[in-house]
């Protein structure tokens, strides 16, 4: 696997506390399906390659086997795409669009982002809770979150759709014009890590690159308390640009 | 026959050559803007060797942002809807289908060949849509708006286009009623339903899809139309939508009721050439033909129920999502059902690897890749990841572009000394085969590799990003294949010439096969098909002794 390393390719590395679980479902996929096309391909080679018979008297098919075919399709399914579908319920009832669960947690960070072309505008409530007051703080294409609490970010965009996409925290929603859409994820590393836009949104949708910076719950704070402090300085209420803010889950 | 009959026949053998000739020309044109896309990702921002200063002459010879985005767009949209559906439908459909039932003319003659005038004209109002002051459309082939309204995309060139996929969509829905009422009404007698071969099969599904939801995707296009020319709301919602505005989600959904079928309408047919194809160079009955044909009829009842799956991420909730999810998942069990199906056709055959068999083994193969891929993106906790990305485009390419092309050439080298009374150089055939399936498997597949290390797609610079810049080799080798997939097909075109400017001289049945457009026509063709209409009395794949029986034979 060293020369698939040279080339660059894997996975991002993980830095959340759900992203596991899909690299989990993603290398089980992997490994089922390479092995059935190995098999399948195995016996396509063999029939064609090994035993070319002469003058085959076989009818092709009966009914029965027919059957066959199709108990043995349906095991395929039951034991491949099963496995898939369970997993996959689990995890999107359980954790990555299980939105409410993350709300009632009184810890967990919630963030409004404005996509639009072509940055992402991150908006903190402040002290006060709410969104849309003077004490909000505003950040342009620069997430900041605490490693270890859950973060709940609710998105939007005024002009074309855009996508909400961390490679590391394995992460992904699309910001719809007319709708709040919601993400939710627990980073639990401290670094830098890219917000790509996943959806064609223009010429400069290339150049659409954000920042998530997870920090310690300390230096967070900080961040938080500094920043609340400029921006209740910096508000301008005639500013049509800074007044984006929504009431939260209003429109979730 | 003089130049202008030719054009004004409404001989099914002829319109079907029309849509050959303008869809592999369509064809290459859209092959040609891979390359570009494919340069731009292995050396961004360097100007294109031979072409560039004439190409892109305001931006030194490089391609710049505003133009990658039309290159990618016009790809999208000329491969899938003037290349892949008129040779597949059109050239093969409309030849195909009286031939194989047994009927001396399409049911409509003069509507088929209406059909093919109003694709010509949306081929042409596609590449008039170039010349528009702001250029083509760059919307991407899926148009979404808001970005395919003027608020994104603005000038006549993106409302040409939308035009055109209006255009084509007439076109296509009129062919497809053509293709279901020939295959209902005009069988010759004995030629039941489970007689048909598994191609006119395919054609028939394909044709009911397309007369399905070929409208969806027009009546999308022309709410989009009415936005972009008489300022209605119903897919501009945010800023600028004054008041109340429409949904943009409302036209993914009719995209996709319309679009996730197409997927199978480009497909069908290449299934049932392909049963065909594997049991003819077998020497054996199609194994299952009736549970193929059965496998091929859910996927056609199945196709309009899991689009939901292109729109997991839009902001779907977990309830409607899981009910995507299972749909999309079931329709692996048919699509299993057929694999298995060509291998237990296979085993124990007589196997003759001929170009036309070596093409389909190959659609097996990249459809068996193809479809394995598509399992991880039917998973909505894998496609939160991968949707979007790479993953994405190298899986709808195993499908969409390489399963679908390897059908089309081994139609194209199986009927060929039915269309033009010559057979193709089989030695050229072989290693165009072995070049082209193992180069669109390296493409392919390094799209997929991209897309599993999180590229996303349709990304003017991917190294803006510095995750993605460990990737630049990989995507280099991508590109190199791409490049090689390209000259590979000049051997197809070599081949092509070499052949249609040689003697006329094939045999009438030269695969010694049993179906009724070999055993029961002249080489070359007659107007009228049939001397005198065939009596059917046997099933398609018939062998006695290893030798072929005719549907014909008494």
């Amino acid at each position: 696997m060293t020369w698939l390393a040279a080339l660059g390719i894997g996975l991002p590395r993980d830095v959340s506390i759900e992203g596991g679980r899909i690299d989990s479902v993603l290398h089980q996929a992997i490994l089922a399906t390479s092995i059935l096309f190995a098999v399948l391909f195995a016996v396509l080679l063999y029939a064609v390659l090994a035993q070319r018979r002469t003058a085959s008297k076989e009818t092709g098919s009966s009914p029965r086997a027919s059957w066959r075919t199709l108990f043995f399709a349906l095991g395929v399914f039951g034991l491949i795409d099963g496995t898939l579908f369970v997993r996959g319920l689990r995890d999107i009832n359980d954790v990555f669009w299980d939105f409410d669960a993350v709300d009632a947690n009184p810890d967990a960070v919630r963030i409004e982002v404005n996509a639009h072309q072509w940055a992402w505008e991150a908006r903190y409530p402040g002290p006060d809770g709410k969104f849309g007051t003077a004490d909000d703080l505003l950040s342009t294409n620069e997430v900041v979150v605490p490693s270890g609490a859950p973060v709940l970010i609710e998105l939007a965009s005024p002009d074309v759709i855009h996508s909400f996409f961390v490679p590391n925290l394995r992460v992904k929603r699309d910001a719809v014009p007319g709708r709040i859409t919601a993400l939710t994820f627990t980073p639990n590393q401290v670094g830098t890590f890219e917000i790509a836009c996943a959806q064609l949104c223009g010429v400069n949708h290339y150049k659409m690159r954000g920042e998530l910076q997870v920090v310690e719950p300390v230096a967070y704070a900080a961040w938080l308390a500094r920043g609340s402090d400029l921006a209740a300085r910096a508000f301008d209420p005639e500013d049509p640009a800074a007044d984006w803010a929504w009431d939260w889950k209003a429109r979730r | 026959m003089s130049a202008l009959r030719l054009l004004w026949s409404t001989d099914h053998k002829v319109v079907a050559k029309l849509y050959l000739w303008s869809g592999l020309g369509f064809l290459l044109f859209g092959g040609l803007l891979a390359m570009l896309i494919r340069w731009q990702w292995a050396f961004p921002g360097q100007p294109v060797p031979a072409v560039g200063g004439l190409l892109f002459p305001g931006s030194g010879g490089a391609i710049a942002p505003d133009s990658y985005a039309k290159i990618f767009t016009l790809h999208g949209l000329v491969m899938i809807f003037f290349a892949i559906t008129p040779v597949l439908i059109g050239a093969f459909g409309n030849f195909l289908v009286p031939l194989q039932i047994g009927a001396r003319e399409m049911a409509f003659p003069r509507l088929n060949a209406l059909a093919f005038w109003i694709f010509a004209l949306s081929q042409l109002m596609v590449l008039s849509s170039f010349a528009a002051p702001l250029g083509t459309a760059s919307a991407g082939w899926t148009n979404y708006p808001p970005l395919s309204t003027n608020v994104g995309t603005p000038g006549w060139g993106e409302t040409m286009v939308a035009g055109a996929l209006f255009v084509t969509g007439v076109s296509t829905v009129l062919t497809g009623l053509n293709i279901v009422t020939t295959v209902i009404r005009h069988r010759a007698p004995g030629m039941s339903w489970l007689r048909m071969p598994a191609t006119t099969w395919g054609m028939f599904l394909t044709s009911i899809l397309n007369v399905l939801f070929v409208p969806v995707l027009g009546s999308a296009t022309l709410l989009l139309l009415f936005d972009r020319l008489f300022g209605t709301k119903f897919f501009i919602a945010g800023a600028a939508a004054l008041g109340h505005g429409g949904d943009p989600l409302a036209y993914q959904h009719l995209f996709w009721i319309f679009g996730h079928p197409e997927v199978y309408i480009l497909i069908l047919p290449a299934w049932g050439i392909v049963t065909d194809l594997v049991s003819f160079f077998s020497r054996k009955p199609a194994y299952g033909y009736r549970l193929t044909i059965g496998a091929m009829c859910t996927v056609t009842l199945l196709s309009g129920l899991v689009y939901g799956h292109h729109m997991y991420v839009s902001g779907m909730g977990p309830m409607l999502g899981q009910a995507f999810m299972a749909l999309t998942l079931a329709i692996s069990i048919p699509s299993l059902v057929l694999a298995l199906n060509w291998l237990q056709t296979l085993w124990g055959g007589t196997i003759r690897l001929e170009s036309p068999m070596l093409f389909s083994l190959g659609v097996i193969v990249v459809f068996g890749l193809g479809g394995l891929s598509g399992l991880f993106l039917g998973d909505i906790s894998l496609d939160i990841y991968l949707h979007d990305t790479l993953f994405v485009v190298g899986h709808f390419h195993l499908i969409m572009a390489a399963a679908t092309f390897l059908a089309v050439f081994a139609a194209l080298y199986f009927w060929f000394p039915k269309l033009f009374a010559r057979k193709l150089d089989e030695p050229l055939a072989r290693a165009h085969f072995g070049f082209t399936v193992v180069l669109l498997i390296l493409v392919f597949g390094g799209q997929i590799l991209a897309g599993y290390s999180g590229q996303p797609r349709r990304l003017f610079d991917p190294y803006q990003y510095q995750f993605l810049q460990r990737l630049l080799p990989l995507n280099r080798w991508t590109s190199y294949f791409a490049f090689a997939l390209l000259l590979a097909q000049l051997i197809f075109i070599w081949n092509l010439v070499k052949t249609l400017l040689g003697p006329a001289n094939a045999e009438a049945n030269p695969w010694n096969v049993g179906t009724l457009e070999w055993t029961a026509t002249a080489t070359p063709i007659a107007a009228n098909n049939f001397a005198e209409v065939p009596r059917v009395t046997r099933g398609p794949h018939e062998f006695e002794d290893g030798e072929p029986v005719a549907q014909n034979a008494t």
